[in-house]
C-alpha cells in the first residue's frame, strides 16, 4: 500500500465535499485523512485527501473522475516525496498535584513539541509533524496519562516553484489533455 | 453539442414598467418560466404537487410558450424527457414536486446519466426555513441524486433563479451530455426577486471546460497509427449521434476503408447497409463484429466507453491491438482500456481534423473476414428464425417485418431485455437517431414513456416502442399520456408471459431453475382500450403481416400484442465474464 495525497481545487459550493468523497464510498477507498480550506485565491478551496492504495493506475483513474466534478478546477495525485506536508496533533496530558512531573526539556527539544495551554491538572501539548513523528511523540508521552488526543488530517503543498494555485483558473492541465 | 439557437436574444430582461425608477419585479416561479423561455424549452414533463404548486400557477400564464405534459408518474416524465432528448439533441425538461416527486424521478436521472443524455429536471422543496425538519414531502433530493447527475443545486433565494438556470441548460447539453436537478424551495418560488428579471446564456464556466477541439498533436498521433494499421476496426459509440457527427464518420471510414460496427447506442449511427457496416458489439451483438475484435491491430473507438457488455473480460479483451479512442470525456480515457493515441474531443471535430491527415486505403481483403462470420451466424441463427414455420411467432420474425415494413426508417424505442436485443438484431436502421434505448442502465419500463417523448420530439417521425410483457407493466400508466396527448405512438408488446432474459440466464446458467420469472398477465389491449387506445392481439404468423400493418395504418396511437414463442432464446451470446471470443451461437 502506498500512501497518495490528492489535492483537489474547488468552487467554494454547498454540498461540494459530498459530492467528492462519494466518488471514493463508491470505489471502496478509505480516506485517511482530510482537510479543507479555503486557498489564497478568494472562492477557491483547497482539499488534500490522504488514501492507501495497491494500484497507482486506480488512483490515476480516481483522480479523473473527481476531475469530472463540474464545480472541481484541478485535481493533483502527488506521492509523499512530491510534497511537503505536515499534521498537527493535541496531547491533553494530566498534570495532577504529586504527580511525575512533565520532562518539558526533551518535549521541546527531542520532540519539537509545545505546551499550548497551562490548565489547573492539565496540559495541552502541541506537535506538528508527519505521521511517523506524530506517533513516536504519542509513544513517548505516554507516560503520563493522556486524556484527550485529537489530530488533524493532513496539508500539504507540492515541491514546485510556484504553488499550483498559481495556475488556475486559466491552467491547462497537460495530464489530462 | 451546440447551445440551443431558437431564441433570437442571448439576454432578456423583465419588461420595464411605466416608472424606470420602480422596475417590475417578478417571483421567482415566473423567473423560472422566463429563464426556460429563454432557453428555447418548449416542452415539459411534469406532475404537480403541493412544492411546486407556485411554479404550476406561473405556468398557467406560459400555456402558449411552453407545452406541459401531465404524466401519470414522475419515472414517466423522466423516461419521456429522455426520449425527447435522444431524438433532438436538446435537454428534457422535468418539473415535479418536493419529496416522493422528486425521489420517483431518481431511476430516469439515472438512467440519463449513462446514457449521457441532456435533461434538466426541476423538482420543489419546502419552504427554506423548512429545510431539514423532515417537514411534509420532504426528502434530501440533493443528496439522493448527487452521485446520479452532472451536477444539481438547491436554489434558496429567487434571485438566484436566471444564473443556476443558465448554467443548468449549459452543463446538461455541453460536453458529455448528463442529467442537472435544480431543486427549487417553496419559498424562493414565492418571493419576489430583488432586481429586474436579466437572463444571459452561460457560455463558460471557471472550472467546467469541456474540450471540444482536439489538441492537434494528438490527432496527428491518432492519424500516425492508423495510417500504420493493417487490419484497423472502427468501434462507433452513442458520441457519434451526440456529436452529430453521422456523415464525418462515414466519409472518415470510407476513405480509409475501416469495417464499421457499433455499440448498442452507437446502432444507426450508419445505416446497416453500407458496405463497411460488420455489426454491433457487446454480449449479444454479431459474430463476426465480435470476434474480429481479437484479430484487428489497431482499433478507433469513438464516442464509446468500453462497457463491460462490450468487452466482456477486460483483461482479455483487444490485448492485440493498439487503440485509438476519439472521446469528449477525458476521465474515459484510459478508464478499462488503455489507448495508445488517446483524443480529447467531440467526435465530428476529431474526425474532422482527422479526415485529412489519414490515408485513403481499400482494407478489401480485411473487411472480406467478418463476411465469413455473417454467413455462419446467418446460417446457425438469423435465417432459420426468419424462416419459422412451426410453433409460436419469433421475436425476430417481428423486427424483421417491422423493419421491411417501416423500410428501416422508424425511430425504435426498445425497453430492456430479449425483446430490445431481438430489436437490435433484426431492426434494419437506414436513418441516424434511430434507436432509443436504456443502455447502460438497462431500466424495464422505460420504452413507453420514451416513445411518447421520441414521438414529442420527433413528430414527423414514426416511432415504435418494442416492450416485453414485463416492462410493459412497469409503466403502462402512462398509455393515458399518449392518448391524452393524441401522439401517434405504435407499441408492440413482444408477450412470452416470462420476464424473458432472466429465463433465459436462468436456462443457461442456473440449470432451468425459473426462479420467479413467470408472469400470469392480464388483458393488455383491453387495459388499452380502458385509457381510449385501439388495439389487438396477434397470436398466429399468417395473421402477423396484417396487424403490424393495422398498427402502422392506424391514425393514433396503437397497442399490438404480439403472443411469442414461451422459450426464446437470443444468441449469439458473450457469456457474462468471458471474453468475446467464447461468444456462443447457440
Amino acid at each position: 500500500m502506498t500512501d497518495y495525497t490528492i489535492c483537489i481545487f474547488t468552487e467554494n459550493t454547498i454540498g461540494l465535499l459530498n459530492r467528492i468523497t462519494i466518488i471514493f464510498t463508491r470505489r471502496r477507498i478509505n480516506i485517511e485523512s482530510l482537510t479543507v480550506s479555503e486557498t489564497e485565491r478568494k472562492g477557491v478551496s483547497r482539499f488534500t485527501i490522504v488514501i492507501k492504495h495497491e494500484s497507482r493506475e486506480e488512483v490515476e483513474k480516481l483522480v479523473r473522475q473527481i476531475r469530472k466534478i463540474v464545480e472541481v478546477m484541478a485535481v493533483f495525485g502527488y506521492l509523499n516525496d512530491e510534497i511537503v506536508y505536515n499534521e498537527i496533533a493535541l496531547f491533553k496530558v494530566s498534570t495532577p498535584l504529586g504527580s511525575k512531573p512533565l520532562d518539558v526539556e526533551t518535549i521541546n527539544k527531542e520532540h519539537k513539541a509545545w505546551v499550548v495551554y497551562w490548565g489547573l491538572d492539565y496540559v495541552v501539548i502541541e506537535k506538528t509533524g508527519n505521521d511517523t513523528e506524530i506517533v513516536d511523540f504519542f509513544t513517548y508521552i505516554n507516560q503520563y496519562e493522556i486524556l484527550e488526543f485529537v489530530r488533524s488530517g493532513r496539508v500539504a503543498v507540492g515541491k514546485t516553484e510556484k504553488g499550483l494555485v498559481e495556475y488556475l483558473p486559466e491552467a491547462e492541465w497537460a495530464y489530462y489533455l | 453539442m451546440e447551445a440551443i439557437a431558437s431564441i433570437t436574444s442571448d439576454v432578456i430582461e423583465t419588461t420595464p414598467s411605466a416608472s424606470p425608477a420602480a422596475p417590475t419585479l417578478i417571483n421567482g416561479s415566473h423567473a423560472l418560466m422566463k429563464a426556460l423561455v429563454a432557453e428555447g424549452v418548449d416542452t415539459i414533463f411534469g406532475y404537480p404537487g403541493g412544492a411546486i404548486m407556485p411554479v404550476y400557477d406561473a405556468l398557467y400564464d406560459y400555456q402558449e410558450q411552453l407545452n406541459h405534459i401531465l404524466v401519470r408518474h414522475e419515472q414517466g416524465a423522466a423516461h419521456a424527457a429522455e426520449g425527447y432528448a435522444r431524438v433532438t439533441g436538446r435537454a428534457g425538461v422535468c418539473l415535479v414536486t418536493s419529496g416522493p416527486g422528486a425521489t420517483n424521478l431518481v431511476t430516469g436521472i439515472a438512467d440519463a446519466l449513462i446514457d449521457s443524455t441532456p435533461m434538466v429536471c426541476i423538482v420543489g422543496q419546502v419552504a427554506k426555513k423548512l429545510l431539514g425538519t423532515d417537514a411534509f414531502q420532504e426528502a434530501d433530493v440533493m443528496g439522493v441524486t448527487m452521485p446520479i447527475t452532472k451536477w444539481n443545486y438547491q436554489i434558496t433565494d429567487a434571485d438566484e433563479v436566471p444564473e443556476i438556470l443558465s448554467k443548468a441548460f449549459y452543463i446538461a447539453q455541453s460536453g458529455r451530455p448528463g442529467p442537472v436537478l435544480i431543486d427549487i424551495t417553496k419559498s424562493a418560488q414565492l418571493e419576489l426577486m430583488t432586481k429586474p428579471f436579466v437572463y444571459e446564456r452561460c457560455r463558460s464556466m471557471v472550472s467546467y471546460r469541456p474540450r471540444r477541439i482536439p489538441k492537434q498533436e494528438q490527432v496527428e498521433a491518432a492519424a500516425r497509427l492508423i495510417n500504420s494499421a493493417k487490419r484497423p476496426y472502427i468501434f462507433v459509440g452513442h458520441g457519434v449521434q451526440i456529436a452529430k457527427a453521422e456523415s464525418e464518420l462515414i466519409a472518415f471510414a470510407e476513405k480509409t476503408g475501416i469495417p464499421v460496427a457499433t455499440t448498442l447506442l452507437g446502432q444507426s449511427t450508419i445505416s446497416t447497409d453500407h458496405p463497411l457496416y460488420v455489426g454491433w458489439l457487446g454480449m449479444h451483438g454479431n459474430y463476426g463484429s465480435n470476434v474480429m475484435t481479437d484479430n484487428a491491430d489497431v482499433i478507433i473507438a469513438i464516442g464509446m466507453r468500453f462497457d463491460d457488455r462490450v468487452t466482456g473480460d477486460a483483461s482479455k479483451y483487444i490485448k492485440q491491438a493498439k487503440v485509438v479512442h476519439i472521446e469528449i470525456d477525458p476521465s474515459e480515457i484510459d478508464k478499462i482500456i488503455r489507448a495508445d493515441a488517446p483524443v480529447v474531443g467531440d467526435a465530428k471535430e476529431a474526425l474532422k481534423a482527422l479526415l485529412p491527415l489519414v490515408d485513403p486505403n481499400d482494407h478489401t481483403v480485411w473487411r472480406n473476414e467478418f463476411r465469413k462470420y455473417d454467413a455462419i451466424e446467418n446460417e446457425a441463427i438469423t435465417v432459420p428464425v426468419l424462416t419459422s414455420t412451426e410453433g409460436k411467432i419469433r421475436m425476430g420474425e417481428v423486427i424483421d417485418m417491422l423493419s421491411k415494413k417501416t423500410k428501416g426508417e422508424a425511430i425504435l424505442v426498445t425497453d430492456v431485455g430479449q425483446h430490445q436485443m431481438m430489436s437490435s438484431r433484426y431492426y434494419q436502421f437506414r436513418k441516424p437517431n434511430s434507436l432509443v434505448t436504456s443502455g447502460g442502465m438497462g431500466t424495464m419500463g422505460f420504452a413507453l414513456p420514451a416513445a411518447f417523448g421520441a414521438q414529442v420530439g420527433a413528430p414527423d417521425r414514426q416511432v415504435v416502442a418494442i416492450i416485453g410483457d414485463g416492462c410493459f407493466q412497469m409503466t403502462l400508466q402512462e398509455l393515458g399520456t399518449i392518448v391524452q396527448n393524441k401522439q401517434p405512438v405504435k407499441a408492440i408488446i413482444l408477450n412470452n408471459n416470462f420476464l424473458g432474459m432472466v429465463r433465459q440466464w436462468q436456462q443457461l446458467f442456473h440449470e432451468r431453475r425459473y426462479s420467479f420469472v413467470e408472469l400470469q398477465n392480464p388483458d393488455f389491449i383491453t387495459i388499452a382500450r380502458g385509457f381510449g387506445m385501439s388495439g389487438q392481439t396477434c397470436d398466429e404468423r399468417e395473421n402477423l403481416s396484417d396487424a403490424l400493418d393495422t398498427m402502422l395504418n392506424h391514425d393514433g396511437p396503437f397497442l399490438l400484442e404480439v403472443i411469442v414463442e414461451k422459450e426464446e432464446n437470443v444468441f449469439p451470446m458473450v457469456p457474462a465474464g468471458a471474453s468475446v471470443s467464447q461468444i456462443r451461437l447457440k
